[in-house]
C-alpha cells in the first residue's frame, strides 16, 4: 500500500504539484505531523502553537480537500505542536472552518492525549512509571505542580478511530511514526517496516534532495521491503539521506522505543532503485512485554524580562567577569532595598562572545573579542517582579565603575529604546517518563463526530 | 597517516541535536567507507575522549556507529534541559563545535 506525509509539521508547507502528484500515484493515506517538542516547552507550557494560523490552514485546506476528492483517510498528530487539548481545539476548529469555507462533509475522530492527573498520580504510586533519560523519577508532587501533562499515543487509538470510519483523524500528542504506521499495521503489513517507513517518512523532506523547504514524501509497503519516494517530479529521495534520517534526533542510530515495541534498524539495508527512489528492507521490530508511553510534562519557573546591549570598550571587556559578578552584587542589594525575597528570582548574565553558546562546556575561552554582546536574563514569579529586578540590573552595569575606567558615563550600547523586553512564561521540563498501561486507548479519549 | 588528521577535514556532517529535552545526540557522518573505518580504528570515538570534552563521565556517553549511514553517532546529557531557565541552545543545534578539531 502506497501513503503520503505531506510535509514534516502542518504549517511548515508543501508544494502543491508534489501534493497532487503524491495523490495521484494511488496514495491509501495522506498523514501529517504538526508536533515537536523541539522548540522548548514554553508551547506545551502555554498551549500555543509555534507555527502560525495562516500556514496551519493554508497547509490543513489542502490536505483536506485532497484527502476528500481522493476519499482517503488523513490523519493529522500532535495537533497545535504540544498536542494538549487547548491546541487539540485550536486545530479542530481550523478544520471545522475550512469545511464549512469548502463545503466538505467528512466524519472526523479527535483524539485527546492530556491524561487525568488522578489516573498519573496512581500509577506513579504503582511504581508504573519510570525516566526516560537523565531525569528524577515522577513523583506525585511532580505530577500535581505540572502546568501541562500530554501522553504520546502509539498507533492503537488512530486504528481504533479508523476502524469507527474516521475519514479524518486530529490527534492529541502522537508518536510521529505511528501516524504512518496505523494503517499499514492493520492491514497486517510487517511491523518493521511499518514503523521504520514512519520514521523515515515523518519528517518529510528531510530525506529529499535538493534541500528546499518542506514537502511531500511517497511511502509504498510491500513484501519486505518498503519504498520512499519525492511527491515533486523534480526532486530525489538518496540512499544516504535516508539512512542518516534514522539516527536523526534520536538517542540511538538504530533503535527506536515506541509504544508496543522497539523498532531496529541495525540490519536494515538500503538500495537506491532509481533516481529518486530508495528502497528498504531488513527493519525488525521487537514487541515490549509491557505498553508503555511517553509523558512530556512542564512546570512553570516564572516571568521572563531580558534586555540586549552591547560592549565595546577594550578595558571593560578585560575584566568583564570580575564586572559582571559586581553588577550582580549591587543589584541583588538594590534588588533586596525593594523588598523583593533573594530566592524570587535568578539573574543569568549570557555574554556572547565569551561563552554564552557553550557555557561551561567551552574548551576555547581564546583570545578577548573586540565586542561583547549582553543578554541579561530575569525570571522572577511575575512580569512586574521581573521588570524591577531587571531595571536594577540594568542601570547597576551600565553605571557601576570598574578599574581603569574611562567611560565614566555608561558601560552599555543599547540597541533599542526601550530597553527592557518581556519575553513572557519560562518552563521547565519536569516529565520526561513513561508510563505503563493497561490499555493503550486508556488515556486517548476518542471523539467522534460528524462536520458538514 | 603521519601528519596528524582533523575531524572536520575528513567527515561529511558533523552536527548536534537534540534527542529529546534531556539529551544531547552529535552524529559524524562521512562520505566513504576507508574513511568511516579509519576514524573508527583511529580510537577516535572512545567514550572518554567525548566526556572530557563535554565535562561528562564515561559511562553517561553513548557512542553507536551505524554503518548503513556511514555515520557515528554520540549522545551525552545536556548541560540544561531543553528551553529551561539557564539554558543555552533549545535545539542544541551549536554544540558541535568541539568535535570540529578532534585530530587523529
Amino acid at each position: 500500500m502506497r501513503l503520503m506525509a505531506c510535509s514534516g509539521m502542518v504549517g511548515y508547507g508543501f508544494t502543491e504539484d508534489a501534493f497532487r502528484r503524491g495523490l495521484g500515484l494511488g496514495v491509501e493515506m495522506i498523514g501529517c505531523d504538526a508536533g515537536s517538542m523541539d522548540p522548548g516547552p514554553y508551547y506545551l507550557g502555554t498551549a500555543t502553537p509555534f507555527v502560525s494560523e495562516m500556514a496551519t490552514r493554508r497547509d490543513l485546506r489542502i490536505m483536506l480537500e485532497g484527502a476528500r476528492a481522493a476519499g482517503v483517510p488523513m490523519i493529522v498528530g500532535s495537533a497545535g505542536g504540544g498536542g494538549s487539548d487547548a491546541q487539540l481545539a485550536w486545530t479542530r476548529r481550523l478544520i471545522e472552518e475550512i469545511a464549512g469555507e469548502a463545503g466538505l462533509s467528512f466524519r472526523m475522530a479527535v483524539i485527546g492525549a492530556e491524561p487525568d492527573r488522578d489516573f498519573l498520580t496512581e500509577r506513579v504510586l504503582a511504581g508504573k512509571t519510570a525516566p526516560l533519560g537523565p531525569i528524577q523519577p515522577l513523583t506525585a508532587g511532580t505530577v500535581g505542580e505540572a502546568a501541562r501533562i500530554v501522553a504520546m499515543m502509539g498507533v492503537e487509538p488512530l486504528q481504533a478511530a479508523l476502524d469507527g470510519g474516521a475519514e479524518v483523524i486530529v490527534a492529541g500528542r502522537c508518536s510521529d511514526a505511528a501516524i504512518y504506521a496505523a494503517l499499514p499495521l492493520m492491514r497486517g503489513h510487517d511491523a518493521g517496516l511499518a514503523w521504520h517507513l514512519g520514521k523515515i517518512v515523518e519528517c518529510g523532506a528531510q530525506v529529499i534532495e535538493p534541500r528546499v523547504g518542506q514537502d511531500c514524501i511517497v511511502g509504498t509497503i510491500g513484501d519486505g521491503y518498503f519504498e520512499v519516494e519525492p511527491g515533486h517530479q523534480d526532486k530525489r529521495c538518496t540512499r544516504t539521506r535516508v539512512a542518516a534520517h534514522t539516527l536523526y534526533e534520536n538517542p540511538s542510530p538504530s533503535e527506536l522505543k515506541e509504544p508496543s515495541g522497539v523498532l531496529d534498524s541495525s540490519d536494515a539495508v538500503f538500495e537506491q532503485v532509481d533516481e529518486r527512489t530508495v528502497r528498504v528492507s531488513g527493519s525488525r521490530f521487537h514487541p515490549a512485554d509491557r505498553y508503555t508511553v511517553k509523558l512530556e510534562g512542564v512546570r512553570r519557573e516564572g516571568v521572563r524580562t531580558v534586555f540586549v546591549a552591547g560592549v565595546r570598550d577594550p578595558v571593560l571587556i578585560g575584566q568583564f567577569e570580575d564586572f559582571a559578578r559586581s553588577c550582580r552584587e549591587r543589584a541583588g542589594n538594590d534588588v533586596a532595598a525593594l523588598g523583593i525575597s533573594p530566592d524570587s528570582y535568578r539573574i543569568n548574565l549570557r555574554v556572547y562572545g565569551g561563552s554564552a553558546v557553550m557555557g561551561e562546556r567551552e574548551p576555547d575561552a581564546g583570545a578577548d573579542p573586540n565586542e561583547l554582546c549582553v543578554v541579561a536574563d530575569v525570571i522572577a514569579d511575575d512580569e512586574t517582579a521581573s521588570r524591577a529586578v531587571l531595571a536594577k540590573v540594568r542601570y547597576s552595569m551600565l553605571h557601576t565603575d570598574f578599574p581603569g575606567r574611562l567611560c565614566i558615563s555608561g558601560n552599555l550600547a543599547f540597541p533599542f529604546s526601550p530597553s527592557d523586553m518581556a519575553v513572557g512564561e519560562v518552563f521547565d521540563f519536569s516529565v520526561w517518563h513513561t508510563v505503563e498501561l493497561d490499555d493503550p486507548l486508556g488515556p486517548f479519549p476518542i471523539e467522534m463526530m460528524e462536520v458538514r | 597517516m603521519t601528519a596528524k588528521t582533523r575531524l572536520r577535514d575528513v567527515a561529511k556532517v558533523i552536527r548536534s541535536k537534540n534527542a529529546g529535552p534531556l539529551l544531547l545526540t552529535i552524529d559524524v557522518i562521512f562520505d566513504d567507507r576507508e574513511t568511516f573505518d579509519a576514524v573508527l580504528a583511529a580510537g577516535l570515538f572512545a567514550p572518554r575522549r567525548f566526556a572530557a570534552l563535554y565535562g561528562v563521565s564515561d559511562n553517561e556517553v553513548a557512542v553507536i556507529p551505524y554503518p548503513q549511514a556511514l555515520a557515528v553517532k554520540v549522545t551525552l546529557p545536556r548541560l540544561h534541559r531543553s528551553g529551561g531557565p539557564a539554558d543555552t541552545d533549545v535545539y542544541g543545534a551549536q554544540q558541535h563545535a568541539p568535535v570540529l578539531d578532534l585530530e587523529f
